[in-house]
């Protein structure tokens, strides 16, 4: 069991209503975060955080940071402590 | 495709259309690629090498084949000159609704040369252009010459939209800017003070025709397309009701900001967040350019309960800030309070001046002034009047901005050109080398934003054809570590890993060459970005282009297309003498390291040369001159432009 952190902004805080929350994962791993956060937050999220298939993370303007500044992919171990920004990206303007 | 260009020429008052022939758009594509060819074509009968200020420059404006037509998509205009400021390659692009009625009156491209005997402006209608005074509209910022040629002109037979300079125009403030319809702004490289020395005050049009298409079922079924696409990405409606202030807290969570004059890489304050934007500011949001499908503009009206600092602009309204707009103000300058960071983009907008020179310009003497390097003599010199330099102080900042509006004493003088020039000339001035607190790439201004992180991004403002630029190749891959994306391009995953240089010369090229597709076809770089349709523009909006034109190319000749576009602005620039000692940082970001954000200790020049060789190398052009070679040339179809450089010892025969 560890526990990390989700850092929302722009969209995903919209839709969390929240700035940032906590949670408890059984697998170190970002797929189960994922899992945590369209079962929490429904279809809205699911559209946002998940490609169109479901299989995969969005990337269609949208960037997803660990802390160490590495984006994450499904696939990818988490971290006791580690905080997940979900955001969207853009750059420039 | 059809599309006509008229020729004005100031000197003579002569007004000639020519009809371009479709070769034209099977080599240079629309938008920015024929601008460029243009502007080619103009130096080989006139000194490429003249003051920009002169007659002998040269003004463009150009929109792309996508524009009118319903895209969703085509939503820009270009506009393309010798940069009086860097005195190179110089262009920008705007969107709103000038470049599609430039259409419906009947023209794709404007091409002004020579200087008219007194201030006029340019007036297209339904296929006819005059030249008339303006007199009356000479003194007046962009806001009153749009409302006052609105009065003049009428609604009939459509609005009237505008390109209009300020008074810094007029005054050949080398980074005055274009500003169109009031609002949106032409900002890089100097295209105001290029109107400016050709008398030429402003462009006004009205239109009441329509844009042909090669093939109307096959755009619509595209178009649709593309609605459907933005319509289901949800990132899409957070971006909306902020526009690209949805950077601001990405950027801070990262540590990407400019702050004082990028000593730093992060805000100070609580205030400058898009949440504060959008609870405290955002009244509606409107659609930002008549054929944009994504709308990401909003306005403001400030009503005094905002903030203290508000009180003093009650009643003011205009768009929302742009991200640079926040990050040269809320960053560069550490302006901390909303009100005013809004207010900072209205004046730079009425003034018709490039916030990103502006605020590297006054960030310069700030800096200068917070390490003591500044006596009061030195002070006093500068300014012809007491002043003080304190960061984040908004009388300051619009007594500096009006210095360098009015060119009213010597720091308006000799910061004019930005700040790499006015470090320059004041370092000479005082026998003192203040080049380290000045933010360049190229001799440009930076655009407000911390580099040392990502190096394409920093190779970007080595290489920009129009100096130290992200909007010439923006880095996507390697700033949001697209592994998907370095793997279909390059068969690998370094491009998307921000730790090793290989792949980011190679990852520069290929968005460079991908951007001047974007750029010709006229589409916003944002809709890209957000990627509602897939990243790469050679094949989604490539099908797009060839609906408009009926010009079917396969992806990699499209690659081919944008890689010719790009071939052409070098060149113009090596014709100028420019070699790779030109393509080169300042010394902050070579040098000092970061210490914010997610990446502390980060220092350019652990892999600038590396990811420079790289780029020359994938570009087929000589590492050791930077000059570009005879055998790619010729393979991209450019044996003519490999000619002319040959002529002026700017190429190399490999």
């Amino acid at each position: 069991m560890i526990t990390v952190h989700a850092q929302y902004q722009s969209r995903f805080r919209e839709i969390t209503s929240v700035e940032r929350e906590s949670f408890e994962l059984e697998q170190p791993l970002v797929v189960e975060l994922a899992a945590r956060l369209t079962g929490k937050y429904g279809p809205q999220m699911q559209a946002l955080l998940m490609d169109e298939d479901g299989q995969n993370l969005n990337t269609r303007g949208t960037l997803y940071l660990n802390s160490r500044g590495e984006r994450v992919y499904l696939e990818d171990p988490l971290q006791d402590g580690d905080t997940i920004y979900f955001m969207v990206g853009i750059a420039g303007g | 495709m059809e599309s006509r260009l008229l020729h004005v020429n100031l000197s003579t008052g002569e007004l000639r259309i020519e009809q371009l022939s479709h070769a034209i758009f099977e080599r240079w594509i629309g938008g920015s690629g024929i601008n460029n060819w243009i502007m080619w074509e103009h130096f080989l009968k006139h000194d490429v090498n003249c003051d920009p200020r002169s007659p002998d420059n040269i003004f463009v404006f150009g929109v792309g084949p996508l524009a009118g037509t319903g895209s969703g998509s085509g939503i820009k205009g270009r506009i393309t000159f010798k940069s009086p400021c860097y005195g190179i390659f110089g262009d920008s692009a705007a969107g709103g609704k000038f470049p599609y009625m430039v259409r419906f009156a009947g023209f794709d491209h404007i091409a002004v040369t020579g200087k008219a005997p007194r201030p006029v402006y340019l007036y297209l209608c339904d296929g006819q252009a005059e030249i008339r005074d303006a007199s009356h509209l000479w003194g007046k910022n962009t806001a009153e010459t749009h409302a006052a040629l609105n009065a003049e002109l009428g609604d009939y037979p459509s609005h009237v939209h505008t390109l209009t300079i300020s008074q810094a125009g007029e005054n050949q403030v080398g980074i005055a800017a274009v500003v169109s319809d009031a609002s949106r702004i032409h900002a890089r490289g100097g295209g105001g003070c290029v109107m400016g020395s050709k008398n030429l005050k402003a462009i006004a049009v009205q239109g009441s025709g329509g844009v042909r298409v090669a093939n109307p079922k096959g755009m619509l079924e595209w178009s649709r397309g593309f609605r459907a696409s933005i319509d289901k990405n949800e990132a899409i409606y957070g971006f909306k009701r902020r526009g690209t202030l949805g950077a601001v807290e990405m950027y801070q969570h990262i540590g990407s900001h400019f702050w004082r004059n990028n000593q730093g890489n992060m805000f100070r304050g609580d205030e400058i967040r898009s949440d504060n934007w959008v609870k405290k500011y955002h009244k509606y949001s409107e659609v930002c350019s008549a054929d944009c499908f994504i709308a990401c503009d909003g306005r403001y009206k400030i009503d005094g309960t905002e903030s203290e600092k508000a009180k003093k602009y009650v009643g003011e309204t205009f768009r929302r800030p742009e991200y640079l707009t926040t990050g040269s103000a809320a960053g560069a300058l550490d302006i901390r309070d909303w009100a005013e960071v809004a207010h900072w983009g209205k004046i730079t907008n009425d003034y018709g001046i490039d916030n990103q020179d502006l605020s590297c310009s006054i960030s310069f003497v700030m800096e200068l002034h917070q390490h003591g390097l500044l006596s009061e003599r030195d002070i006093a010199e500068l300014f012809d009047r007491p002043q003080s330099l304190e960061w984040g102080n908004m009388e300051d900042i619009e007594a500096l901005i009006e210095d360098i509006v009015f060119r009213r004493n010597l720091f308006g003088e000799l910061f004019n050109d930005g700040p790499y020039w006015g470090a320059l000339r004041y370092s000479q001035r005082t026998g003192r080398n203040f080049m380290k607190y000045s933010i360049y790439g190229k001799g440009g201004a930076s655009f407000t934003e911390e580099m040392r992180p990502f190096p394409t991004w920093m190779n970007n403002m080595a290489v920009a054809s129009r100096g130290a630029d992200h909007l010439k190749g923006i880095g996507l891959i390697e700033k949001f570590q697209r592994r998907d994306l370095s793997k279909r391009y390059f068969g690998r995953l370094e491009a998307a890993d921000l730790s090793t240089p290989v792949l980011k010369g190679a990852c520069t090229a290929v968005v460079e060459n991908q951007v001047a597709l974007l750029n010709s076809y006229g589409v916003c770089l944002f809709h890209w970005m957000l990627d509602p349709a897939g990243y790469a523009p050679e094949e989604y909006y490539g099908r797009a282009f060839a609906e408009v034109t009926g010009i079917d190319r396969s992806p990699e000749e499209l690659m081919r297309d944008g890689e010719r576009i790009c071939n052409l602005e070098k060149a113009f620039n090596s014709r100028l003498g420019l070699r790779r000692e030109h393509d080169t940082i300042c010394e902050r970001w070579m040098f000092e390291p970061t210490t914010e954000g997610m990446y502390p200790g980060k220092v350019a020049a652990d892999m600038f040369d590396t990811v420079l060789d790289e780029y020359y190398e994938w570009r087929g052009w000589d590492k050791a001159s930077g000059l570009q070679t005879a055998s790619r040339l010729e393979s991209l179809g450019l044996g003519d432009v490999a000619e002319v450089l040959a002529a002026d010892g700017a190429l190399v025969r490999a």
